[in-house]
Protein backbone atom coordinates (compact mmCIF):
# COMPACT_ATOMS: atom_id res chain seq x y z
CA UNK A 1 0.00 0.00 0.00
CA UNK A 2 2.79 2.37 1.05
CA UNK A 3 4.54 1.28 -2.22
CA UNK A 4 1.41 2.05 -4.57
CA UNK A 5 1.17 5.50 -2.52
CA UNK A 6 5.23 6.08 -3.11
CA UNK A 7 4.24 5.52 -7.17
CA UNK A 8 1.39 7.66 -7.51
CA UNK A 9 3.01 10.42 -8.41
CA UNK A 10 5.60 7.75 -10.88
CA UNK A 11 1.59 6.59 -12.57
CA UNK A 12 0.64 9.79 -13.26
CA UNK A 13 3.98 11.21 -14.93
CA UNK A 14 3.87 7.91 -16.77
CA UNK A 15 0.44 8.34 -17.86
CA UNK A 16 1.39 11.74 -19.18
CA UNK A 17 4.55 10.40 -20.96
CA UNK A 18 2.20 7.91 -23.07
CA UNK A 19 -0.46 10.31 -23.40
CA UNK A 20 2.37 12.34 -24.95
CA UNK A 21 4.04 10.30 -27.15
CA UNK A 22 1.14 9.78 -29.14
CA UNK A 23 -0.09 12.92 -28.94
CA UNK A 24 -2.14 13.68 -32.15
CA UNK A 25 -3.92 10.42 -32.23
CA UNK A 26 -4.43 10.92 -28.55
CA UNK A 27 -6.05 14.37 -29.07
CA UNK A 28 -8.33 13.26 -31.57
CA UNK A 29 -9.25 10.27 -29.56
CA UNK A 30 -10.67 12.97 -26.82
CA UNK A 31 -12.85 14.76 -29.47
CA UNK A 32 -14.20 11.06 -30.86
CA UNK A 33 -14.99 10.00 -27.26
CA UNK A 34 -16.36 13.94 -26.26
CA UNK A 35 -18.75 13.95 -30.04
CA UNK A 36 -20.06 10.00 -28.92
CA UNK A 37 -20.82 10.83 -25.54
CA UNK A 38 -22.52 14.40 -27.23
CA UNK A 39 -24.30 12.23 -29.37
CA UNK A 40 -25.79 9.60 -26.69
CA UNK A 41 -26.14 13.01 -24.53
CA UNK A 42 -28.23 14.52 -27.08
CA UNK A 43 -30.57 10.93 -27.43
CA UNK A 44 -30.95 10.67 -23.32
CA UNK A 45 -31.94 14.48 -23.70
CA UNK A 46 -34.44 13.83 -26.26
CA UNK A 47 -35.66 10.67 -24.51
CA UNK A 48 -36.14 12.43 -21.33
CA UNK A 49 -37.79 15.59 -22.43
CA UNK A 50 -40.13 13.21 -24.48
CA UNK A 51 -40.96 10.68 -21.40
CA UNK A 52 -41.53 13.80 -19.67
CA UNK A 53 -43.85 15.59 -22.35
CA UNK A 54 -45.67 12.35 -23.04
CA UNK A 55 -45.57 11.39 -18.95
CA UNK A 56 -48.00 14.48 -18.92
CA UNK A 57 -50.19 13.79 -21.32
CA UNK A 58 -50.52 10.80 -20.00
CA UNK A 59 -51.91 11.85 -16.93
CA UNK A 60 -54.04 13.80 -18.71
CA UNK A 61 -55.71 11.05 -21.13
CA UNK A 62 -59.20 10.82 -20.76
CA UNK A 63 -62.42 8.73 -22.03
CA UNK A 64 -65.67 10.03 -22.41
CA UNK A 65 -68.35 7.53 -20.75
CA UNK A 66 -71.57 7.78 -21.92
CA UNK A 67 -74.70 6.70 -20.36
CA UNK A 68 -78.70 5.78 -20.60
CA UNK A 69 -80.36 8.77 -21.22
CA UNK A 70 -83.12 7.81 -18.58
CA UNK A 71 -80.69 8.21 -16.03
CA UNK A 72 -82.11 10.92 -13.51
CA UNK A 73 -79.32 12.91 -11.17
CA UNK A 74 -79.05 10.48 -8.28
CA UNK A 75 -78.65 7.90 -10.67
CA UNK A 76 -75.50 9.49 -12.45
CA UNK A 77 -73.83 10.72 -9.43
CA UNK A 78 -73.95 7.21 -7.80
CA UNK A 79 -72.54 5.84 -11.55
CA UNK A 80 -69.80 8.65 -11.20
CA UNK A 81 -68.94 6.99 -7.26
CA UNK A 82 -68.90 3.60 -9.14
CA UNK A 83 -66.54 4.17 -12.44
CA UNK A 84 -64.01 6.44 -9.31
CA UNK A 85 -63.60 3.23 -7.65
CA UNK A 86 -62.14 1.57 -10.63
CA UNK A 87 -58.99 0.49 -10.41
CA UNK A 88 -56.07 3.47 -12.78
CA UNK A 89 -59.26 6.05 -12.66
CA UNK A 90 -58.52 9.68 -11.53
CA UNK A 91 -61.09 11.76 -11.32
CA UNK A 92 -64.55 11.46 -13.04
CA UNK A 93 -67.05 14.42 -14.21
CA UNK A 94 -69.88 14.91 -15.44
CA UNK A 95 -70.42 16.81 -18.68
CA UNK A 96 -73.94 18.02 -19.35
CA UNK A 97 -74.99 18.51 -22.50
CA UNK A 98 -74.83 21.85 -22.85
CA UNK A 99 -71.64 22.00 -21.62
CA UNK A 100 -70.50 19.16 -24.39
CA UNK A 101 -72.08 21.74 -27.08
CA UNK A 102 -70.11 24.75 -26.03
CA UNK A 103 -67.21 22.56 -26.03
CA UNK A 104 -67.51 21.61 -29.69
CA UNK A 105 -68.09 25.37 -30.39
CA UNK A 106 -64.84 26.18 -29.11
CA UNK A 107 -63.28 22.98 -30.67
CA UNK A 108 -64.81 24.44 -34.23
CA UNK A 109 -64.06 28.50 -33.75
CA UNK A 110 -65.23 30.13 -36.96
CA UNK A 111 -66.86 26.71 -38.19
CA UNK A 112 -69.24 26.65 -35.07
CA UNK A 113 -71.92 27.90 -37.07
CA UNK A 114 -72.24 24.63 -38.76
CA UNK A 115 -74.06 23.65 -35.14
CA UNK A 116 -76.79 26.12 -36.10
CA UNK A 117 -78.34 23.56 -39.05
CA UNK A 118 -79.56 21.57 -35.77
CA UNK A 119 -82.40 21.69 -34.47
CA UNK A 120 -81.65 20.94 -31.22
CA UNK A 121 -78.28 19.98 -29.08
CA UNK A 122 -77.04 16.90 -30.96
CA UNK A 123 -74.67 16.37 -27.93
CA UNK A 124 -75.09 14.13 -25.14
CA UNK A 125 -74.11 14.39 -21.68
CA UNK A 126 -70.97 12.07 -20.48
CA UNK A 127 -68.80 11.67 -17.84
CA UNK A 128 -65.25 12.43 -18.60
CA UNK A 129 -62.99 10.04 -17.09
CA UNK A 130 -59.41 10.92 -16.24
CA UNK A 131 -57.08 7.10 -16.53
CA UNK A 132 -53.85 6.42 -16.34
CA UNK A 133 -52.87 5.48 -19.67
CA UNK A 134 -51.07 2.03 -18.92
CA UNK A 135 -54.28 0.82 -17.62
CA UNK A 136 -56.36 1.72 -20.06
CA UNK A 137 -57.21 -2.08 -20.92
CA UNK A 138 -58.23 -2.75 -17.90
CA UNK A 139 -60.86 0.72 -17.22
CA UNK A 140 -62.39 -0.42 -20.10
CA UNK A 141 -62.78 -4.27 -19.35
CA UNK A 142 -64.47 -3.20 -16.11
CA UNK A 143 -66.28 0.32 -17.37
CA UNK A 144 -68.38 -2.07 -20.18
CA UNK A 145 -69.33 -4.58 -17.44
CA UNK A 146 -71.67 -1.67 -15.85
CA UNK A 147 -75.59 -2.31 -17.16
CA UNK A 148 -76.04 2.18 -17.19
CA UNK A 149 -72.98 2.24 -19.71
CA UNK A 150 -73.97 2.70 -23.39
CA UNK A 151 -70.89 3.33 -24.95
CA UNK A 152 -67.12 4.53 -24.02
CA UNK A 153 -65.15 7.13 -26.29
CA UNK A 154 -62.09 5.83 -25.54
CA UNK A 155 -59.59 7.75 -27.90
CA UNK A 156 -57.50 4.62 -27.93
CA UNK A 157 -56.28 5.03 -31.24
CA UNK A 158 -54.81 8.02 -30.24
CA UNK A 159 -53.68 6.53 -26.73
CA UNK A 160 -52.27 3.52 -28.65
CA UNK A 161 -50.16 5.98 -30.61
CA UNK A 162 -48.66 7.80 -27.29
CA UNK A 163 -47.60 4.02 -26.19
CA UNK A 164 -46.09 3.29 -29.25
CA UNK A 165 -44.25 6.36 -29.15
CA UNK A 166 -42.91 5.83 -25.92
CA UNK A 167 -42.04 2.30 -26.97
CA UNK A 168 -39.90 3.67 -29.85
CA UNK A 169 -38.13 6.85 -28.02
CA UNK A 170 -37.08 3.66 -25.54
CA UNK A 171 -36.06 1.33 -27.67
CA UNK A 172 -33.93 3.75 -29.34
CA UNK A 173 -32.51 5.10 -25.79
CA UNK A 174 -31.84 1.74 -25.45
CA UNK A 175 -29.80 0.99 -28.47
CA UNK A 176 -27.73 4.90 -28.81
CA UNK A 177 -27.19 3.77 -25.00
CA UNK A 178 -25.79 0.27 -26.12
CA UNK A 179 -24.41 1.30 -29.39
CA UNK A 180 -22.23 4.40 -27.85
CA UNK A 181 -21.20 1.98 -24.80
CA UNK A 182 -19.83 -0.78 -27.31
CA UNK A 183 -18.08 2.48 -29.34
CA UNK A 184 -16.40 3.60 -26.66
CA UNK A 185 -15.35 0.76 -25.10
CA UNK A 186 -13.90 -0.31 -28.25
CA UNK A 187 -12.27 3.09 -29.13
CA UNK A 188 -10.42 3.46 -25.70
CA UNK A 189 -9.88 -0.46 -25.82
CA UNK A 190 -8.12 0.83 -28.99
CA UNK A 191 -6.05 3.20 -27.65
CA UNK A 192 -4.51 1.40 -24.82
CA UNK A 193 -3.33 -1.51 -27.58
CA UNK A 194 -1.57 1.35 -29.33
CA UNK A 195 -0.47 2.61 -26.20
CA UNK A 196 1.04 -0.65 -25.30
CA UNK A 197 2.56 -1.48 -28.62
CA UNK A 198 4.04 2.04 -28.83
CA UNK A 199 6.41 1.42 -25.13
CA UNK A 200 6.58 -2.23 -25.71
CA UNK A 201 10.40 -1.56 -24.75
CA UNK A 202 10.05 -0.04 -21.62
CA UNK A 203 7.24 -2.88 -21.27
CA UNK A 204 9.41 -5.92 -21.74
CA UNK A 205 12.35 -4.21 -19.48
CA UNK A 206 10.14 -4.37 -16.51
CA UNK A 207 8.49 -7.92 -17.35
CA UNK A 208 12.24 -8.79 -16.83
CA UNK A 209 12.61 -6.80 -14.08
CA UNK A 210 10.10 -8.71 -12.38
CA UNK A 211 7.78 -5.63 -11.90
CA UNK A 212 3.90 -6.81 -11.70
CA UNK A 213 1.51 -6.47 -13.88
CA UNK A 214 -0.33 -3.66 -12.33
CA UNK A 215 2.41 -1.91 -12.15
CA UNK A 216 3.09 -2.24 -15.54
CA UNK A 217 -0.77 -1.62 -15.96
CA UNK A 218 -1.97 1.03 -14.40
CA UNK A 219 -0.65 3.93 -16.44
CA UNK A 220 -2.29 2.16 -19.40
CA UNK A 221 -5.20 2.53 -17.30
CA UNK A 222 -4.87 5.79 -16.16
CA UNK A 223 -4.30 7.30 -19.86
CA UNK A 224 -7.71 5.85 -20.75
CA UNK A 225 -9.83 6.97 -17.78
CA UNK A 226 -8.41 10.28 -18.69
CA UNK A 227 -8.78 10.50 -22.25
CA UNK A 228 -12.66 9.31 -21.53
CA UNK A 229 -13.23 11.90 -18.63
CA UNK A 230 -11.64 14.09 -21.10
CA UNK A 231 -14.08 13.21 -24.18
CA UNK A 232 -16.92 13.17 -20.93
CA UNK A 233 -15.87 17.13 -20.45
CA UNK A 234 -15.97 18.14 -23.78
CA UNK A 235 -19.46 16.47 -24.16
CA UNK A 236 -20.84 18.09 -21.43
CA UNK A 237 -19.74 21.18 -22.48
CA UNK A 238 -21.76 20.88 -25.39
CA UNK A 239 -24.44 19.67 -24.38
CA UNK A 240 -24.81 22.29 -21.80
CA UNK A 241 -24.59 24.90 -24.87
CA UNK A 242 -27.21 23.14 -26.98
CA UNK A 243 -29.54 22.74 -23.95
CA UNK A 244 -29.54 26.43 -22.93
CA UNK A 245 -29.70 27.20 -27.17
CA UNK A 246 -32.60 24.37 -27.21
CA UNK A 247 -34.67 25.91 -24.69
CA UNK A 248 -34.36 29.40 -26.11
CA UNK A 249 -35.67 28.16 -29.38
CA UNK A 250 -38.03 25.87 -27.88
CA UNK A 251 -39.45 28.54 -25.20
CA UNK A 252 -40.45 30.61 -28.21
CA UNK A 253 -41.50 28.19 -30.94
CA UNK A 254 -43.38 25.79 -28.44
CA UNK A 255 -44.42 27.79 -26.10
CA UNK A 256 -47.54 25.20 -25.10
CA UNK A 257 -45.47 22.16 -24.69
CA UNK A 258 -44.46 21.81 -20.95
CA UNK A 259 -40.52 21.13 -20.51
CA UNK A 260 -38.85 19.74 -17.47
CA UNK A 261 -36.73 22.03 -16.15
CA UNK A 262 -33.73 23.31 -17.96
CA UNK A 263 -31.12 23.09 -14.63
CA UNK A 264 -32.30 19.68 -13.63
CA UNK A 265 -32.35 18.34 -17.21
CA UNK A 266 -28.98 19.84 -17.40
CA UNK A 267 -27.50 18.72 -13.94
CA UNK A 268 -28.85 14.93 -14.48
CA UNK A 269 -27.13 14.37 -18.26
CA UNK A 270 -23.94 16.10 -16.65
CA UNK A 271 -23.68 13.61 -14.18
CA UNK A 272 -24.76 10.60 -15.93
CA UNK A 273 -22.16 12.17 -18.84
CA UNK A 274 -19.27 11.55 -16.53
CA UNK A 275 -20.24 9.05 -14.67
CA UNK A 276 -20.42 6.85 -17.92
CA UNK A 277 -17.73 8.26 -19.07
CA UNK A 278 -15.33 7.23 -15.81
CA UNK A 279 -17.18 3.83 -15.99
CA UNK A 280 -16.26 3.15 -19.73
CA UNK A 281 -12.90 4.81 -19.71
CA UNK A 282 -12.05 2.15 -16.32
CA UNK A 283 -13.93 -1.14 -18.16
CA UNK A 284 -12.28 -0.28 -21.79
CA UNK A 285 -8.96 0.38 -20.54
CA UNK A 286 -9.07 -3.07 -18.50
CA UNK A 287 -9.93 -4.53 -21.78
CA UNK A 288 -7.02 -2.98 -23.68
CA UNK A 289 -5.20 -4.04 -21.13
CA UNK A 290 -6.12 -8.30 -21.26
CA UNK A 291 -6.68 -8.17 -24.62
CA UNK A 292 -2.94 -6.92 -24.76
CA UNK A 293 -1.33 -9.81 -22.56
CA UNK B 1 21.31 -21.13 -6.16
CA UNK B 2 21.26 -23.03 -9.55
CA UNK B 3 20.58 -27.07 -10.09
CA UNK B 4 20.45 -27.59 -13.69
CA UNK B 5 20.02 -31.62 -14.47
CA UNK B 6 20.03 -32.78 -18.43
CA UNK B 7 18.95 -29.64 -19.41
CA UNK B 8 17.82 -29.07 -23.09
CA UNK B 9 16.43 -26.27 -24.52
CA UNK B 10 15.81 -26.55 -28.70
CA UNK B 11 13.99 -23.52 -30.31
CA UNK B 12 10.62 -23.56 -32.10
CA UNK B 13 12.66 -23.81 -35.03
CA UNK B 14 14.84 -26.58 -34.41
CA UNK B 15 17.66 -24.86 -33.02
CA UNK B 16 18.95 -27.13 -30.29
CA UNK B 17 20.81 -23.69 -28.22
CA UNK B 18 21.59 -26.06 -24.92
CA UNK B 19 22.30 -30.08 -24.83
CA UNK B 20 22.25 -31.61 -21.17
CA UNK B 21 23.59 -29.06 -19.20
CA UNK B 22 24.41 -30.37 -16.11
CA UNK B 23 25.75 -27.35 -13.80
CA UNK B 24 25.06 -26.17 -10.14
CA UNK B 25 25.64 -23.06 -8.92
CA UNK B 26 26.22 -22.02 -5.28
CA UNK B 27 25.59 -19.11 -2.95
CA UNK B 28 28.38 -16.50 -3.00
CA UNK B 29 29.72 -17.83 -6.24
CA UNK B 30 31.28 -15.81 -9.11
CA UNK B 31 30.64 -17.38 -12.62
CA UNK B 32 32.34 -16.63 -15.83
CA UNK B 33 30.52 -17.84 -18.86
CA UNK B 34 32.30 -17.98 -22.08
CA UNK B 35 31.95 -19.30 -25.70
CA UNK B 36 31.71 -17.83 -29.39
CA UNK B 37 28.90 -16.32 -30.62
CA UNK B 38 25.70 -18.08 -31.11
CA UNK B 39 27.41 -21.07 -28.98
CA UNK B 40 24.40 -20.81 -26.40
CA UNK B 41 25.85 -18.41 -23.51
CA UNK B 42 22.62 -16.26 -23.45
CA UNK B 43 20.20 -19.14 -23.65
CA UNK B 44 21.79 -20.27 -20.20
CA UNK B 45 21.24 -16.88 -18.91
CA UNK B 46 17.47 -16.66 -20.65
CA UNK B 47 16.87 -19.93 -19.05
CA UNK B 48 18.12 -18.68 -15.66
CA UNK B 49 15.97 -15.56 -15.48
CA UNK B 50 12.52 -17.87 -16.97
CA UNK B 51 12.78 -16.28 -20.62
CA UNK B 52 12.77 -19.57 -21.67
CA UNK B 53 11.99 -22.72 -20.43
CA UNK B 54 14.04 -26.35 -20.69
CA UNK B 55 12.50 -28.18 -23.54
CA UNK B 56 13.92 -31.19 -21.33
CA UNK B 57 15.44 -31.75 -17.81
CA UNK B 58 15.65 -29.99 -14.55
CA UNK B 59 16.38 -26.86 -13.83
CA UNK B 60 15.69 -24.96 -10.54
CA UNK B 61 16.70 -21.13 -9.67
CA UNK B 62 16.46 -19.92 -6.11
CA UNK B 63 14.56 -22.79 -5.39
CA UNK B 64 11.85 -21.84 -7.83
CA UNK B 65 11.37 -24.93 -10.56
CA UNK B 66 11.93 -23.14 -14.00
CA UNK B 67 8.80 -24.50 -15.88
CA UNK B 68 5.96 -22.49 -17.98
CA UNK B 69 3.42 -23.30 -15.94
CA UNK B 70 5.35 -21.36 -12.85
CA UNK B 71 5.54 -18.44 -14.95
CA UNK B 72 3.94 -16.07 -12.29
CA UNK B 73 6.49 -16.99 -9.77
CA UNK B 74 8.75 -16.46 -12.30
CA UNK B 75 7.99 -12.92 -12.13
CA UNK B 76 8.52 -12.74 -8.21
CA UNK B 77 11.79 -14.65 -8.71
CA UNK B 78 12.91 -12.19 -11.37
CA UNK B 79 12.52 -9.77 -8.69
CA UNK B 80 15.58 -10.84 -7.04
CA UNK B 81 17.58 -10.80 -9.94
CA UNK B 82 20.06 -7.96 -10.96
CA UNK B 83 20.25 -8.48 -15.03
CA UNK B 84 22.59 -6.21 -16.97
CA UNK B 85 21.52 -7.20 -20.63
CA UNK B 86 23.34 -7.47 -23.67
CA UNK B 87 21.74 -3.75 -24.77
CA UNK B 88 21.17 -2.71 -21.45
CA UNK B 89 17.06 -1.89 -21.93
CA UNK B 90 17.64 1.71 -20.16
CA UNK B 91 14.53 3.22 -20.59
CA UNK B 92 14.67 6.43 -23.09
CA UNK B 93 13.60 9.90 -22.05
CA UNK B 94 14.90 9.39 -18.44
CA UNK B 95 17.73 10.46 -16.85
CA UNK B 96 20.44 7.83 -15.05
CA UNK B 97 18.79 8.24 -12.09
CA UNK B 98 15.52 6.99 -13.04
CA UNK B 99 16.36 4.24 -14.88
CA UNK B 100 18.25 3.28 -11.29
CA UNK B 101 15.12 4.22 -9.59
CA UNK B 102 12.27 2.80 -11.84
CA UNK B 103 14.11 -0.82 -11.14
CA UNK B 104 13.59 -0.47 -7.83
CA UNK B 105 10.12 0.97 -7.24
CA UNK B 106 8.23 -2.62 -6.85
CA UNK B 107 10.95 -4.36 -4.80
CA UNK B 108 9.40 -3.30 -1.40
CA UNK B 109 12.01 -0.68 -0.38
CA UNK B 110 11.09 1.90 1.72
CA UNK B 111 10.51 5.10 -0.45
CA UNK B 112 12.63 7.50 1.47
CA UNK B 113 15.51 4.85 0.89
CA UNK B 114 14.95 4.37 -3.12
CA UNK B 115 16.41 7.50 -4.09
CA UNK B 116 19.48 7.58 -1.63
CA UNK B 117 19.99 3.66 -2.90
CA UNK B 118 19.81 4.55 -6.20
CA UNK B 119 22.30 7.37 -5.76
CA UNK B 120 24.76 5.50 -4.46
CA UNK B 121 24.83 2.87 -6.84
CA UNK B 122 25.62 5.21 -10.01
CA UNK B 123 28.65 6.65 -7.60
CA UNK B 124 29.35 3.38 -7.24
CA UNK B 125 29.56 2.73 -10.99
CA UNK B 126 31.45 6.05 -11.33
CA UNK B 127 28.49 8.24 -12.69
CA UNK B 128 27.15 10.37 -9.48
CA UNK B 129 27.85 12.93 -11.72
CA UNK B 130 25.93 11.73 -14.43
CA UNK B 131 22.90 11.19 -12.61
CA UNK B 132 20.70 14.08 -13.89
CA UNK B 133 21.57 13.08 -17.67
CA UNK B 134 18.96 11.69 -20.15
CA UNK B 135 20.32 8.13 -20.95
CA UNK B 136 20.58 8.83 -24.47
CA UNK B 137 23.05 11.45 -24.40
CA UNK B 138 25.12 8.59 -22.43
CA UNK B 139 28.33 6.58 -24.24
CA UNK B 140 28.45 3.02 -24.30
CA UNK B 141 30.40 2.47 -21.50
CA UNK B 142 28.78 5.19 -19.13
CA UNK B 143 24.85 3.26 -20.66
CA UNK B 144 26.42 -0.30 -19.60
CA UNK B 145 27.39 0.93 -15.98
CA UNK B 146 23.90 2.75 -15.77
CA UNK B 147 22.85 -1.08 -16.28
CA UNK B 148 24.98 -1.97 -13.69
CA UNK B 149 23.68 0.46 -11.13
CA UNK B 150 20.46 -0.90 -11.58
CA UNK B 151 21.01 -4.33 -11.14
CA UNK B 152 23.16 -3.79 -7.87
CA UNK B 153 20.75 -0.99 -6.28
CA UNK B 154 18.00 -3.85 -6.64
CA UNK B 155 20.64 -5.35 -3.78
CA UNK B 156 19.56 -8.85 -5.89
CA UNK B 157 20.87 -12.52 -4.73
CA UNK B 158 21.98 -12.86 -8.39
CA UNK B 159 23.42 -10.59 -10.83
CA UNK B 160 23.07 -11.53 -14.40
CA UNK B 161 24.84 -10.01 -16.76
CA UNK B 162 24.98 -10.56 -20.52
CA UNK B 163 28.43 -9.28 -22.49
CA UNK B 164 28.52 -6.78 -20.37
CA UNK B 165 31.85 -6.12 -21.76
CA UNK B 166 31.21 -6.50 -25.45
CA UNK B 167 32.00 -2.78 -27.74
CA UNK B 168 34.11 -1.64 -24.95
CA UNK B 169 38.10 -0.99 -25.28
CA UNK B 170 40.26 -2.68 -23.26
CA UNK B 171 40.04 -0.67 -20.10
CA UNK B 172 36.69 0.07 -20.46
CA UNK B 173 36.11 -3.53 -20.55
CA UNK B 174 38.37 -4.06 -17.37
CA UNK B 175 36.86 -1.64 -15.27
CA UNK B 176 33.24 -3.20 -16.07
CA UNK B 177 34.71 -6.59 -15.10
CA UNK B 178 36.51 -4.85 -11.87
CA UNK B 179 33.16 -3.99 -10.90
CA UNK B 180 31.06 -7.25 -11.46
CA UNK B 181 33.51 -9.12 -9.84
CA UNK B 182 33.19 -6.78 -6.43
CA UNK B 183 29.85 -7.33 -6.40
CA UNK B 184 30.35 -10.75 -5.35
CA UNK B 185 29.65 -11.49 -1.64
CA UNK B 186 28.90 -14.04 0.56
CA UNK B 187 24.83 -13.82 -0.37
CA UNK B 188 25.04 -12.62 -4.23
CA UNK B 189 25.94 -14.53 -6.82
CA UNK B 190 27.81 -13.46 -10.29
CA UNK B 191 27.51 -14.77 -13.32
CA UNK B 192 28.95 -12.79 -16.44
CA UNK B 193 28.84 -14.06 -19.71
CA UNK B 194 31.81 -12.78 -22.35
CA UNK B 195 33.30 -14.25 -25.43
CA UNK B 196 36.29 -12.31 -24.68
CA UNK B 197 38.01 -15.27 -23.08
CA UNK B 198 41.35 -12.88 -22.51
CA UNK B 199 40.01 -10.60 -20.67
CA UNK B 200 39.44 -13.41 -17.85
CA UNK B 201 42.69 -15.23 -18.99
CA UNK B 202 44.08 -13.64 -15.57
CA UNK B 203 41.53 -14.52 -13.36
CA UNK B 204 42.48 -16.39 -10.36
CA UNK B 205 39.13 -17.36 -8.91
CA UNK B 206 35.79 -18.49 -10.19
CA UNK B 207 33.75 -21.11 -12.06
CA UNK B 208 34.68 -21.37 -15.51
CA UNK B 209 31.48 -22.95 -17.81
CA UNK B 210 32.85 -22.85 -21.67
CA UNK B 211 29.24 -23.08 -23.76
CA UNK B 212 30.43 -24.80 -26.89
CA UNK B 213 27.88 -25.85 -29.49
CA UNK B 214 25.10 -25.77 -26.51
CA UNK B 215 27.39 -27.96 -24.57
CA UNK B 216 28.77 -27.29 -22.00
CA UNK B 217 32.26 -27.89 -19.77
CA UNK B 218 32.77 -26.36 -16.13
CA UNK B 219 36.46 -25.71 -14.88
CA UNK B 220 36.51 -24.16 -11.01
CA UNK B 221 39.93 -22.20 -10.27
CA UNK B 222 41.45 -21.00 -7.15
CA UNK B 223 39.32 -20.91 -4.07
CA UNK B 224 36.51 -18.46 -3.76
CA UNK B 225 37.21 -16.24 -0.47
CA UNK B 226 34.05 -15.31 0.59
Amino acid sequence: MRSTIYNIGYFLKEAKTIFKVDLLSNIFSILSIGLIFFILALVISGWGISNYVIGIIEKEAEINVYFREDMRDPDIIELIKEIESIEGIGKAVFVSQEEAYNRMVEILGSEAAILELFDENPFSPFIEVQIHIEEVDSILEELEKIEEVEHIRDNKRVIDRLQNIVFILKIIGLLAVVAVGISTLVVISHIIRQGIYNNREQINTLELLGAPEFFIGFPFFLEGLFLTIMGGLIASLLLVITIRYGYSQMGIALTFIPLPSKDILTNNMVIFIMASSGVLGAVGSLFGLMSSR
Amino acid sequence: MIEAKGVFLTYGDGTEALKDVNLKIEAGEIVYVTGPSGSGKTSLLKLIMGIEYPTEGYLKVMGQNMVREEASNIRRLRRRMGPVFQEFKLIRGRTALENVVLGMRFLGFPPKMIREEAKTALERVGLGHKAYSLVEKLSWGESQRVAIARAIARKPALILADEPTGNLDLKNALNILEILTSLRDERTSVIITTHATHLIEDVEEGKFVRVDNGIIQVERRGVLAI
